[in-house]
């Protein structure tokens, strides 16, 4: 009895493996001949065709279709497609007219002027003019609408005066060159003031814009539905469609599960997924029916912090040590299969002013990293790890939890690289950074990103004191000659001298070893072949303006 | 017997005021601080901040917070999303039929395969169908769900394109969450059932049936089976809290919406109300159940009845 028990144990266990390999195949080897994707035309080259309706998976649910109120870069993929802003940046860093036709620059960079288009109405029939623009901007800043990350983009804005019907001027507290092309981003987008007024708190749930596309609905967890505006004809230089959209519809699925989201697109259930696990992107690639597109998302790479306020890591030689022992390469080149470039700079590539001398400026030096730590008078104890005047040397990593984008696994090999180097690395995976980093500071070291239009992006990181002078910086720097750098791009108006500044600030980072810079996050979907012409703005953002599908 | 009701619910109503306590003490006693988790801390100053927790009422002392919630809860109202001020009991209201639906979708597959593999692989011991029924019960307890519902997704959906991979429109969306959620109560229900099976055979009642003369086919099914099955329905009632638990994962896999997918947004996010609100929420649904489970057997089994 018992031997029989076993051999059908024995065939169990051979039935589920095989239906694990089977599982496996299904994603690797799918043939290019009529599988049961509806969607997907074996003819490519189709031209641009009138209607249809796209499914789109987003891998983690808005919070709100406020733009002034939201955070989340998931949430700005389906503000883009609602609300248009005063101007566009082109991909040559310059700001081209949107919303807004032209505008001048007061002599002490105080106040912008902005001539108005005047054919625009928002989706409820409100008519756009001098007067939404302020209502939009004095909404921000006021405390009551709770604004999130708008509020900081639109820093340092004072208030607005509404010259004629299709004149503005902003005003600002201190000149500022960041100041326009915050203005491009989507969470400065302009809301009718009609319905914000009419639904206050709710007006994320009922979002009413310029742009492209209208709401229709937005079932909790399930999906977000937009359908075209048909009197769009105000569409910026970066899309080639500057009337109303192709699609009909733009249903956003929310599929958090990157396996179920990914399967969705290979089954034929929705036309493109975003954010497509590194171990999927080679499949994808490789099968005919399918395209994945990338684009680098702009700002500050994926990068660890030295928190400069805690000894040993507020000496350059100490951080030095760290910053030769650590093998980015092949961190990045393991954990995302080479999916992933690795980051160099403080700033991303794609940015105004990114220093590409400083890539392959650093190599892995061991030898050189135990020899600075001597120097330094950490010797080894028994159990390996270096000591001095009785405390051993370790390093505080903290990471957000949930493991977004493998950023435990990095804190694994990092803690692992930095073993023989005699460095005790302890590891604290928490969702509640808030408390640990930004109220505590318990940390030497903590990564972080942020998507961004501007290189300023980096004063809010390294400056001694943060404009709002609430929190310490993550850097915890308190460098005078990068202090004044920082400050003197923030206003440098002429733009090959902010290039060159920024790009001293860059080297100055890297060379005092104030950051690990890991990975330039690549946004990236996988699309059926049908999906055709989905364009990125600067940021990295879609844009569904273009978009048509191949029937 | 009515009194023996009276007293149950008594009970339940204390359980219930000491989930509501508990569930309270629990979010309360969290080091974190639910004001940061919804503002930027970057850009907000600590007047910000306070003005913000003031707003909330979460500087007033424990007790205080506790008793306005107490109230408040008495009265229908758990509160608003502190994400986006959205009140929660129409919200669990609005979630939970969806989850309804894939709790009862499951329990029917637990029941009919739990029960069907039980009772035969207790009649025929040892032979190959009992080793598929032992072999379903240990899948079923120890196969992590969101395993299970990816290797379905795999084989039916992206290989077979029979069914949907994800969405909570229709039947067809249904079949693949369940089937991931039955095979985990199937596979509870398949050994229970069969060891009380085994156990009722045995008994000193099933010899004197067969002494009768009674066929067995007679004595399986309309006595040993009867005895067995409340154990098994027993079982259903802690069931129900395993299939509520599993809805957080299963939702979250199947990209579904219903109340698992709130919960676990709403841990993410520190959404403390809505955390409150669907943990009490589902306490109540499972006292519910099991008070149901519990009048159910002096209607089933004839000496709980008598002993009242």
């Amino acid at each position: 009895m018992l031997k029989l028990q076993n051999n059908w144990l024995k065939y169990v266990a051979v039935a589920m493996v095989l239906m694990l390999v089977l599982g496996g195949c299904s994603i690797g080897t799918k043939e290019a001949d009529g599988n049961a994707t509806g969607t997907t035309t074996e003819g490519v080259g189709g031209k641009s065709s009138q209607g249809g309706e796209l499914s789109y998976a987003l891998a983690t649910s808005p919070d709100t279709l406020d733009p002034h109120r939201s955070g989340l870069a998931v949430s700005v993929r389906v503000i883009r497609t609602l609300y248009d802003s005063l101007v566009v940046q082109l991909p040559d860093h310059t700001i081209g007219p949107w919303l807004a036709t032209e505008w001048t620059v007061s002599p002490d960079a105080k106040s912008y002027t902005f001539k108005l288009r005047q054919d625009v109405k928002f989706q409820d029939g409100t008519p756009f003019n001098a007067e939404a623009v302020k209502y939009n901007f004095d909404r921000i800043i006021n405390p009551e609408t709770k604004a999130a990350n708008a509020q900081a983009l639109l820093h340092p804005y004072k208030s607005s005066e509404v010259i004629d019907e299709y004149t503005v001027k902003l005003n600002l507290e201190t000149p500022s060159q960041a100041f326009l092309g915050n203005l491009t981003q989507a969470l400065l987008g302009l809301v009718s003031p009609t319905a914000a007024k009419k639904d206050g708190e709710q007006f994320g749930k009922n979002p009413v814009g310029t742009g492209p596309f209208k709401f229709v609905k937005w079932d909790e967890n399930a999906e977000i539905v937009v359908e075209r505006n048909d009197d769009y004809k105000w569409a910026p230089a970066i899309v080639d469609n500057k009337g109303a959209a192709y699609l009909d519809k733009i249903t956003f699925k929310i599929i958090p599960e990157e396996a179920t989201r990914i399967g969705s697109v290979q089954s034929g259930q929705v036309h493109a997924a975003e954010t497509v696990p590194p171990q999927n992107v080679a499949s994808i690639k490789g099968d005919s029916n399918f395209q994945l597109l990338q684009v680098n998302t702009v700002g500050l790479p994926y990068t660890l912090f030295f928190n400069q306020r805690r000894a040993p890591w507020n000496d350059p030689k100490a951080r030095q040590a760290v910053q030769l022992a650590v093998d980015v390469d092949s961190i990045v080149k393991t954990l995302y299969l080479g999916t992933y470039e690795r980051a160099w700079s403080p700033l991303s590539p794609g940015i105004l002013g990114y220093n590409e001398s400083l890539e392959n400026s650093i190599k892995p030096d061991v030898d050189k990293a135990n020899q600075l730590l001597d120097e330094l008078g950490w010797a080894r104890g028994a159990d390996g790890i270096r000591e001095k005047d009785g405390k051993k040397l370790t390093i505080q990593y903290v990471d957000g939890s949930p493991n977004r984008e493998k950023r435990n696994d990095i804190a694994a090999i990092v803690q692992q690289q930095l073993k023989p180097l005699g460095i005790d690395v302890k590891v604290e995976i928490t969702k509640d950074v808030q408390t640990v980093v930004y109220i505590n500071g318990d940390y030497d070291l903590y990564g972080n990103n942020q998507v961004n239009s501007d290189p300023n992006g980096l004063y809010w990181f390294y400056h001694t004191s943060a404009p709002n002078a609430a929190k310490l910086s993550i850097s915890g720097s308190a460098d005078p000659e990068l202090d004044k750098l920082l400050e003197q791009g923030l206003v440098e108006s002429d733009q090959g001298k902010r290039i060159a500044i920024y790009k001293t600030i860059q080297k100055n980072i890297i060379d005092k070893a104030l950051i690990l810079p890991i990975y330039v996050f690549p946004y990236t979907v996988a699309a059926s072949n049908a999906v055709k012409d989905v364009k990125f703005d600067t940021l990295g953002y879609p844009l569904f303006n273009d978009v048509n599908l191949l029937k | 017997m009515g009194r023996s009701i009276i007293t149950r619910l008594f009970t339940s109503l204390f359980v219930v005021l000491g989930s509501l306590i508990l569930v309270f003490c629990i979010l309360y006693l969290l080091p974190s601080d639910p004001v940061l988790m919804m503002i930027d801390p970057s850009s907000a100053t600590p007047e910000t901040i306070a003005n913000l927790r003031h707003q909330l009422g979460l500087d007033r002392p424990f007790y205080i917070q506790f008793a306005s919630y107490f109230n408040n809860i008495i009265h229908g109202d758990f509160g608003n999303s502190m994400m986006n001020s959205e009140p929660v009991l129409p919200k669990i209201l609005k979630h939970f039929p969806a989850t309804l639906m894939l709790t009862i979708a499951s329990s029917i597959i637990a029941v009919i395969v739990g029960v069907l593999l039980g009772v035969l692989s207790a009649i025929h011991r040892n032979r190959w169908i009992d080793i598929v029924a032992r072999i379903v019960g240990l899948f079923g307890i120890s196969m992590p769900t969101f395993w299970t519902g990816i290797l379905l997704i795999l084989l039916f959906s992206i290989q077979l394109h029979w069914l949907p991979v994800m969405g909570s429109d229709g039947f067809k969306t249904l079949v693949l969450p369940a089937i991931t959620l039955g095979i985990v109560g199937a596979g509870f229900i398949v050994r229970m059932v069969r060891n009380s099976m085994l156990e009722v055979i045995h008994e000193q009642f099933i010899v004197t049936l067969r002494s009768k003369g009674l066929s067995e086919r007679a004595i399986m099914y309309q006595h040993a089976l009867r005895n067995a099955l409340i154990p098994a329905i027993t079982m259903m009632g802690v069931l129900i809290g395993e299939m509520l638990a599993g809805a957080v994962v299963i939702e979250t896999v199947f990209s579904r919406q219903g109340i698992g997918r709130i919960i676990a947004d709403a841990i993410m996010a520190k959404d403390l109300p809505v955390v409150q609100g669907v943990v009490f929420f589902s306490a109540i649904i499972y006292i519910i159940v099991n008070l149901i489970v519990d009048i159910s057997y002096t209607y089933i089994d004839p000496r709980v009845r008598r002993a009242h």
